[in-house]
């Protein structure tokens, strides 16, 4: 098709407004991109570091502690997630209900933590699960045991999915509530009149309709998930003994605990990115259309 | 440029603005411990404005330790030297891969302080390619700080504390916690300061000679590791989670605890007087060359390459740190800072009884163990290694066999130091 000055000009204008963006993005986003999947192939120690291929990626495979940060990041994102999605789910139908009393109380109350800082929460949670914190207070209370929660592996672990999910729920049943709205209430007058039970309801209408935003919530907390620094960070520091240590945690060790050894950093943070589209891929096609 | 041009350029431009003049005789520095080195090094400032200085200043800024050193070494692979300060402290742990990782960030001292009048080791840790790179400050030499009226309420007297081994410690430890109720010490599981303290005791570390590991198969390592499982599995040890927890329980929740000389500004902030006591660390029996001393911690001070002011560093610590016996006097009372100019050992503060500590001469106490920690070279991972031991803690807690835990330690540690 034949151009028209006007269209020549009005291309150019356009270039125009985009280019400040484009070049922002270029330097800001594209630019270290490139050069962290460069720095992936270096090895070496701080700033004295040469080409070594995949060295990294060979020295992956035989890293007793990789391979604890990533089954750690992924029992956090099997169990973690899916309690999240789930309680989100309820508490957004139930604070749906116009018959629930107090319901704008609740809906704050529920989403209020996700408006708190990561650190400050996390040293909270700190506090109240140290030896003579809150928790053991409670649990001695009613006669349960002392337990050292952030001095045992697997209570340790608790901790940090009751920390984030304590954080994330809220924020993930504004979604739902939002989309809930959207959902034309015949369709519920009809399954009424029809004798369809609430449960039914549920699992028939609310979830199919709300697929796609169950989609985009479970893929963000994926993502979060596989991210997750601050919480374990401020509460365990990844212990005791590796027990809570994240990928990004790991990465943060390597870059600045540890001799630098930012070519390997950058490997394992390459490790996030291609779980994180991976896992999407999936979440992808079990969401999909069946036609 | 030369100095003496430097010096005029200076001049000038004091002349035309008086404000350039104020700063040009001020100096950044960051530190830790408000109680300790960072109180030292404000009294180094005072010192030095004593001198014959009055204009000097001192922008004392303080820092969490893995803070400075996650700053420093943000700042330094990114090349950027803005914010960083004129004089930093380092742990003497780190500071071989700080000079290692980033040569040319530091400024060499060799031929700015006569190093022949500090502790040779503390020289030889800030020392790479035969330059120095440090103002040698603290040592960490270790002692066993006690709690003197709760072992006495156990039945146990000062003799019975002094050059004990492991064994005969975890004894007693746990006679004290039954009968007093409170804890012998107090551990953080994720620290393995202990245990590090415990393997320099008997002349041994994680490295041999040429940097590579010895870990596996190294006898003092099992032993020191062998004593270590012992105590985590005695009943006479309370959990903290933190340093800042730590500091804590020694303000009457614990009944002793093995730390560096540092630790005595903590342990004199309690105010608990008259209830604490020192005695040599115990030693770990099995070890070919155990001994009842050894070393935490320790740092130096270090000159920035991009301090804008590198003349005004060198006199400020050549004058006050490199040759005030006064001030090491001073700090040593006021902070519990035993210095590393050999010097200073020579001052009255040294020769006194501490009221605190019952009387006690600890300062002569902690100087004569000084002279006989065992010397390790630390290398350049310690931090790995400590790191790869704190993974394993737990299980060994549990029992753990003890073969399987080392290999274990070695092979993390293996990873980690490439």
């Amino acid at each position: 098709m034949a151009q028209t000055r006007l269209g020549r000009a009005e291309n150019r204008a356009g270039w125009a407004f985009v280019m400040p963006a484009l070049v922002l993005v270029g330097i800001f986003m594209i630019y270290p991109i490139l050069w962290s999947l460069w720095m992936s192939l270096q090895t070496g120690r701080g700033m004295t570091t040469s080409f070594g291929g995949l060295a990294n990626i060979q020295r992956l495979f035989a890293d007793p502690i990789f391979l604890t940060a990533l089954s750690n990041t992924m029992i956090f994102l099997a169990i973690q997630v899916p309690i999240m999605i789930m309680l989100a789910l309820v508490f957004a139908v139930m604070l749906n209900d116009p018959k629930t009393k107090f319901r704008g109380l609740f809906r704050t109350a529920i989403f209020l933590p996700a408006v708190t800082s990561l650190v400050a929460y996390s040293i909270l949670f700190k506090s109240i699960f140290s030896n003579d914190g809150l928790a053991t207070t409670i649990v001695t209370f009613f006669g349960g045991p002392e337990i050292s929660w952030l001095g045992e592996p697997f209570w340790a672990k608790v901790v940090i999915i009751l920390a984030i999910t304590w954080r994330w729920t809220g924020y993930n049943m504004i979604f739902y509530l939002a989309a809930l709205q959207n959902i034309d209430r015949s369709i519920y007058e009809a399954a009424r009149i029809d004798g369809v039970p609430a449960r039914a309801q549920f699992f028939r209408i609310t979830i199919p309709m709300l697929k796609p935003v169950i989609l985009f919530t479970t893929i963000i907390s994926t993502i979060g998930t596989l991210q997750l620094f601050d919480e374990v960070q401020n509460i365990t520091q990844g212990g005791p003994s590796n027990a809570t240590l994240t990928l990004s945690q790991y990465i943060f060790n390597l870059t600045f605990r540890f001799m630098p050894s930012y070519g390997y950093a950058a490997t394992v943070s390459y490790v996030i990115v291609v779980l994180v589209a991976v896992l999407s891929v999936i979440q992808f096609w079990i969401a999909r259309d069946r036609k | 440029m030369t100095t003496a041009f430097r010096r005029t350029l200076i001049a000038s431009t004091a002349l035309g603005l008086v404000a350039g003049a104020a700063a040009a005789q001020e100096l950044t520095v960051w530190a830790w411990d408000p109680n300790f080195n960072g109180a030292a090094m404000e009294a180094a400032a005072a010192a030095y404005q004593e001198m014959g200085n009055p204009d000097f200043t001192l922008d004392y800024q303080e820092f969490a330790r893995e803070e400075i050193e996650q700053k420093l070494q943000t700042q330094l692979a990114a090349g950027t030297m803005d914010g960083l300060p004129d004089i930093v402290l380092i742990e003497d742990y780190s500071a071989q891969k700080f000079l290692l990782s980033f040569p040319g960030a530091f400024e060499p001292l060799t031929d700015v302080i006569d190093y022949s009048g500090f502790a040779d080791y503390k020289v030889a840790l800030a020392s790479v390619d035969g330059e120095t790179y440090a103002m040698p400050f603290d040592s960490g030499v270790t002692g066993l700080f006690y709690r003197s009226d709760l072992i006495e309420e156990a039945g146990y007297t000062a003799e019975d504390m002094q050059d004990l081994t492991w064994d005969e410690f975890i004894e007693i430890g746990e006679a004290v916690t039954e009968a007093t109720g409170t804890p012998m010490i107090s551990l953080d599981i994720n620290d393995p300061g202990l245990f590090v303290v415990m393997l320099q005791s008997t002349g041994s570390w994680f490295f041999n000679e040429d940097g590579s590991l010895n870990i596996e198969g190294n006898p003092d390592f099992r032993a020191a590791m062998a004593d270590y499982q012992e105590i985590l599995q005695s009943d006479m040890w309370t959990q903290v989670n933190s340093w800042a927890d730590y500091q804590a329980s020694l303000a009457g929740d614990v009944a002793s605890t093995v730390s560096g000389v540092w630790i005595t500004g903590t342990i004199k902030a309690a105010d608990m007087s008259g209830q604490w006591a020192v005695a040599p660390i115990p030693r770990v029996a099995e070890a070919e060359n155990g001994t009842n001393y050894s070393n935490l911690g320790g740092s130096s001070w270090y000159v920035l390459a991009s301090s804008d002011d590198k003349e005004l560093a060198f006199d400020f610590l050549t004058s006050v740190w490199g040759s005030d016996v006064e001030f090491y006097n001073q700090i040593l009372v006021d902070q519990g800072a035993v210095g590393s100019l050999l010097a200073s050992r020579e001052g009255d503060a040294y020769q006194e009884a501490d009221a605190y500590f019952g009387g006690q001469e600890v300062w002569q106490d902690f100087s004569s163990w000084l002279g006989q920690v065992p010397a390790v070279d630390y290398g350049i991972f310690t931090y790995e290694v400590r790191s790869a031991i704190a993974s394993n803690i737990p299980a060994i807690a549990d029992g753990a066999d003890l073969d399987e835990a080392i290999s274990s330690i070695a092979a993390e540690a293996a990873v980690l130091t490439q």
